[in-house]
């Protein structure tokens, strides 16, 4: 039966669906009260960011004269809204859809997902964790109009309960991987080049009793470890989970921390053992933007993914200067199981894939 | 023993986990911010009954446990074990009531079933798609339509108690989901 139908014939299932109007009034509300500015970028671009662990839906753009120029869709607003940074719109935020083809199959993903994204300028990834605990707060309050001196927030998710109240738990990548997989950093990474050999991982992979080939990435590798070992700890015991400090290959388009170049200046959030967001200080260098464009589009090559126009104008953009900030992608739907306690992200849309696929 | 990768995984599959034979209990994929596929299954360990999650690289590849299909007749259950006879062999192999896990409540004595059997062990069953179940009792007592909507309990011959439409009455026979243990429909009417 699809959703509507289900709908249609049990009504009290409504009020599960209502969540999310209630969870995007209030992500408004937050950022308003903040003078943010509230954006809307293309979701048909014919240029993206290449990111070789996604896989974009292309399309195909047509003239007066039919004339066809290939098109993608996004799969993140980022690239425009850093545009925008650039043109000096400050503190911003965008509430959209974005595109991540192949991601079917799953109880977290639907190929087309509402995203929010925001940024801050003059800020580090730390404003942004502090931003997350307040957003959260804010939510959670609308929600439960808890009495003002009730020091805990304490939501229910799959039979977990978390208390979202303020300090989350922080702990970095390096110490995550130390306490809940017993692998020093030191181990896997290097201080001189090269610092992510492969040799070192996987001798770490093949003794805990992974399948590594030589077809595998040191990312592939990582995170193998990461999901078996580490992510069922985060946002599960009790509280939020912040992690933060990434191994660089897994930098994406953050800023690399000074401290120690092995790291990368980007965190992401778990309640209940969802992961709800990506963040990153901003990477503002372009020679090193540069870089990494060109080791994606090899990599998406390699794996035989869709081949991406890349987005140069975006990289003459980051050349122009984009000011210091920090921003951050915030799955919406996941927000919208988390507070209406829906295992699935089929439970809380109106229009699943599987819907419009039958 | 064949190799079979993660885009072979279907929900019954047998495969090799930590040298022991496992059955795939559940599976779906993933994907970490900033990261490629990867498959987080439930695996059953077939000698221990031990559940345990792992998550694979998309692609992996494992060995796939070879098992042979029999018809064998539903006998009886002793303590945790249920007792089936190879309809051919005539020998008896055991079922422990952690593999059979809900269709414990529509196994009926006499039928036959198909039983997967790997190294001549009974290590699961191929469930049939759906049961066919005798309503033995239907005024169970009414309990509170607007939590079940236009529902009630019923009661079948195997002892389970499951809602059904109002319209079914004692000896009608009905068809049940063995996967959910919820009813389908009604095959004929007393």
């Amino acid at each position: 039966m699809k959703t509507w139908q289900k709908l249609k014939k049990n009504p009290s299932l409504w009020q599960r669906y209502f969540v999310r109007e209630k969870v995007i009034q209030a992500i408004r509300e937050f950022f308003l009260k903040q003078h943010f500015h509230e954006v809307e970028t293309p979701l048909l671009v014919s240029s993206v960011i290449p990111e070789s662990y996604l896989e974009v839906f292309e399309t195909h753009l047509l003239d007066r004269n039919r004339k066809k120029k290939r098109m993608f869709l996004t799969a993140s607003p980022e690239a425009s809204i850093k545009k925008l940074l650039v043109a000096g719109i400050g503190n911003c935020f965008e509430i959209t859809k974005s595109f991540r083809n192949t991601e079917t199959d799953s109880n977290l993903h639907n190929p087309e997902f509402t995203i929010l994204e925001w940024y801050r300028v003059k800020a580090t990834y730390e404003e942004i964790m502090a931003d997350c605990e307040r957003l959260l707060m804010f939510i959670y309050k609308k929600f439960r109009n808890p009495k003002p001196k009730d020091s805990h927030a304490t939501i229910n998710y799959q039979g977990k309960t978390i208390d979202l109240s303020v300090p989350w738990e922080r702990i970095s990548v390096p110490e995550a991987l130390k306490k809940y997989s017993n692998v020093s950093f030191n181990e896997i990474a290097q201080q001189s080049n090269p610092m992510f050999p492969m040799e070192l991982i996987t001798r770490v992979a093949r003794k805990k009793g992974y399948q590594v080939t030589d077809k595998n990435t040191w990312e592939e590798i990582f995170n193998q470890i990461y999901l078996n070992e580490i992510e069922p700890h985060l946002g599960t015991e009790g509280k939020p989970t912040i992690i933060y400090d990434y191994p660089r290959p897994l930098a994406a388009l953050s800023k690399i921390k000074s401290s120690d170049v092995r790291l990368s200046e980007r965190f992401e959030f778990y309640i209940a053992g969802l992961e709800l967001g990506d963040c990153y200080t901003e990477l503002t260098d372009y020679e090193e933007q540069k870089k990494r464009f060109a080791e994606e589009i090899n990599t998406i090559r390699q794996k035989n993914k869709i081949a991406v126009s890349p987005d140069n104008d975006f990289l003459q953009t980051i050349k122009a200067g984009l000011p210091e900030c920090s921003g951050i992608a915030v799955g919406i739907d996941r927000l919208v199981m988390l507070f209406a306690d829906a295992a699935n992200v089929t439970e809380i849309l109106f229009f699943p894939l599987e819907d419009i696929l039958k | 023993m064949s190799k079979i990768t993660t885009s072979n995984f279907q929900k019954g599959t047998f495969i090799e986990f930590k040298s022991e034979p496992h059955q795939i209990v559940e599976f779906q994929f993933v994907n970490p911010g900033k990261g490629s596929a990867f498959v987080r299954t439930k695996l059953k360990s077939i000698n221990s009954g031990k559940v345990q999650e792992f998550t694979f690289k998309s692609g992996e590849m494992v060995e796939e446990v070879p098992i042979a299909v029999h018809e064998m007749q539903y006998l009886y259950k002793s303590d945790k074990d249920f007792i089936f006879m190879d309809k051919l062999t005539y020998e008896q192999y055991t079922l422990n009531k952690s593999i059979l896990g809900n269709f414990q409540k529509l196994i009926k004595t006499g039928e036959i079933y198909q039983i997967l059997l790997h190294d001549n062990k009974a290590i699961g069953m191929r469930y049939p798609k759906k049961v066919k179940m005798l309503v033995t009792e239907a005024d169970v007592g009414v309990k509170g339509n607007t939590v079940m909507g236009a529902k009630k309990l019923v009661i079948v011959e195997t002892g389970l108690q499951i809602a059904v439409p109002l319209f079914i009455k004692k000896g009608d026979t009905i068809s049940i989901d063995p996967e959910t243990c919820e009813y389908v429909e009604r095959l004929s009417q007393k």
